[in-house]
């Protein structure tokens, strides 16, 4: 602006000196005129001439101010097309001179800015081209969701790596394409969920992610990284990555199976043990000897409880793999505590203890996987008569609740065990110090029954008196309450881990 | 007995487990025969002279899956009609389990059930046919 006022201000002077020089020499002539007395002089020609000064200098200013006013448009133009100026748009309208050169003109400044704009635009994107690049074609699987899931970017590491191409996995929900399962409760849509409500950003990684098999693409086994981005200008609101730990956690795998080709291999000679003992059985018939029947039924019960022990290390060793899944089905638990008790019934005849059994009518279904929660019930009626002691009696309670859920109580009036030990009684491998060297066992039992009670969504807990015995109680959730709270369809069952629901996008995976 | 001339054939490796089902079977009234080699069994399957195969997972020369594949297969085993019990100790991953299950028409633990358990399990999928 300034320049243009100095142009204007020259200008100004110079037409200005032109018209003085032109008053002058008018002035020169009336001077002339009065000198050969053409002319009087007096007050009133004073201020005809004073007038005329005054006339000219305004004249030539209006007239200097409209000449330029063109140029002072397109330079405020120019100057307003500027982002970072505060100079307000000309007003053209107001043009008396050159009005429509100027409009002209101003278009064409505009046009020509909006390009180059443009053109800047363009020449910024560059450096994302190449960014594009080096994502597209980053050995590392990587994935863009916008806001509302949708893969809005997936370079080819992670569409190989998922076994699909790329075009295939753009603009459709994430949670369609990728069906992952966690190791815990704490899953990628929970993390989501959560910062989407709370946080304008968030960085989460998680390990040990499964990928489900997809048309016999192997199954993949991964660490996964997510950072959130609220206030994303391009709604590229989650990056995802993932680092392949296959292999590693595979072998990880592959130690269960070490531990399932050993449970195979005892099996084997357990299942010749309950065999010959039924076979022996069979053969001495209805004239043998008491003493050896019920040696023979000792033999068998031992070999069963072996069998429970073996099946027991193999839970452990899946449930610390998360490979232990459940599938949670409608039961009636009146049957399943009944059937589970008569396969304990001879263990505890033989240390002649009676398990009295107190069902409370009509309960409802209970959301259980059979084999696991049988388990669970032998289990806990092991431990109580183990740690029966001199005592002959075990109570098995079962009722609803009062918080409507299914609770069971096993009952021994044995040993008990010492209250600054109860809270390590689920914990793996522990057993009580003052009783182990009198009673048999790993410690196995309570922790594969908590990781399976917790499978169902329930709680194990424990009650116990020193000299007077033990309650252990555990809680299961009816059915219909199960299905509501996940929103489940009743007809189907529902997939489990020991840590947990299969989780992705929601609560729980068919 | 219903179970009577009704033939089934023990694919068992383990020659005593074997034997001893046998022994059960047979008092029940059925003729059963007892095979240890994979490949063997394969061929014994085909003829197609059995209602009900017990099918061990874990054998020489032809493993079980790839047995029940095959008689399960119309193409490779044309009117197949035996009933087939897995009868193995393996514990198998449950996605592999459960694609056997699917196939098979019983699915048992040998060390959860004494011979006399199997007998009642083979009449029950008998009684299915």
């Amino acid at each position: 602006m300034d320049e243009l006022k100095q142009v204007i201000r020259k200008a100004w002077l110079n037409i200005f000196t032109v018209i003085t020089v032109f008053n002058l020499i008018i002035m020169f002539c009336l001077y002339y005129a009065i000198s050969k007395k053409w002319l009087r002089l007096d007050y009133n020609f004073y201020i005809a001439i004073l007038f005329f000064v005054i006339l000219n200098f305004v004249y030539f200013y209006k007239v200097t101010r409209k000449l330029f006013k063109p140029f002072e448009t397109i330079w405020q133009t120019i100057a307003h097309l500027n982002q970072n100026s505060q100079i307000e748009k000309p007003d053209i309208e107001s043009l008396k001179i050159a009005h429509s050169l100027t409009e002209n003109l101003t278009k064409q400044i505009t046009q020509m800015s909006i390009s180059k704009n443009q053109a800047t635009l363009e020449m910024n994107k560059e450096p994302d081209l190449k960014h594009n690049f080096i994502a597209k074609n980053l050995p590392i699987p990587l994935l863009v969701l916008d806001n509302s899931e949708n893969i809005i970017f997936a370079n080819e590491e992670f569409a190989r790596y998922i076994g699909l191409q790329v075009e295939d996995i753009i603009n459709k929900n994430f949670y369609m394409i990728v069906d992952m399962s966690f190791p815990s409760e704490d899953t990628f849509d929970v993390w989501l969920k959560d910062s989407k409500l709370n946080r304008a950003t968030a960085l989460k990684s998680w390990v040990r992610v499964r990928i489900a098999i997809r048309d016999n693409h192997p199954i993949r086994l991964f660490d996964l990284a997510a950072y959130y981005n609220r206030d994303n200008s391009f709604n590229e609101t989650t990056i995802i990555t993932i680092f392949d730990h296959t292999k590693q956690y595979l072998q990880d795998d592959n130690a269960i199976g070490f531990v399932a080709l050993s449970v195979h291999e005892l099996r084997t000679p357990l299942t010749l043990l309950r065999g010959y003992a039924e076979a022996i059985k069979e053969e001495l018939g209805n004239n043998a000897n008491q003493q050896a029947i019920n040696f023979l039924s000792k033999l068998d019960v031992s070999a069963k409880q072996m069998t429970s022990f073996v099946n027991n290390i193999l839970n452990v060793a899946r449930i610390d793999n998360d490979q232990l899944e459940l599938k949670l089905q409608p039961e009636d638990w009146s049957n399943i505590i009944t059937d589970s008790v008569s396969g304990m019934l001879l263990r505890a005849k033989i240390r002649e203890i009676e398990i009295k059994i107190e069902i409370e009518p009509n309960l409802p279904l209970v959301g259980v996987d059979r084999i696991s929660i049988y388990e669970v019930i032998s289990n806990l009626i092991d431990n109580a008569i183990k740690y029966s002691g001199s005592s002959k009696e075990i109570i098995l309670k079962t009722y609803l609740n009062r918080d409507g859920l299914v609770e069971t109580l096993v009952q021994d009036f044995g040993l008990g065990i010492s209250e600054n030990i109860l809270s390590n009684l689920f914990t793996k491998y522990y057993r009580d110090h003052h009783n182990r060297a009198q009673i048999g066992g790993t410690g196995l039992g309570l922790y594969l029954s908590k990781a399976i009670i917790s499978a169902h969504g329930g709680n194990i807990w424990v009650t116990s008196k020193i000299d007077h015995g033990s309650i252990f109680y555990f809680t299961l959730i009816p059915f219909e309450k199960l299905t509501a709270d996940l929103k489940e369809n009743s007809n189907q069952s529902i997939t489990t881990t020991a840590h947990g629901w299969i989780k992705n996008h929601s609560l729980y995976r068919r | 007995m219903a179970q009577k001339n009704k033939k089934i054939l023990i694919i068992e490796d383990e020659f005593l487990i074997g034997e001893l089902y046998v022994r059960s079977l047979n008092k029940e009234g059925y003729v059963s025969e007892l095979v240890i080699d994979g490949a063997e069994a394969l061929k014994k399957a085909q003829t197609n002279e059995y209602d009900i195969i017990l099918l061990d997972l874990m054998l020489p020369n032809l493993d079980g899956v790839e047995i029940l594949k095959t008689l399960k297969n119309p193409s490779l085993t044309p009117g197949f009609k035996a009933k087939i019990i897995i009868t193995t100790n393996i514990e198998e991953r449950k996605d592999i389990k459960k694609a056997i299950e699917k196939e098979a028409d019983g699915y048992v633990i040998k060390a959860d059930i004494t011979p006399s358990e199997l007998v009642t399990l083979v009449n029950s999928v008998n009684d299915g046919q």
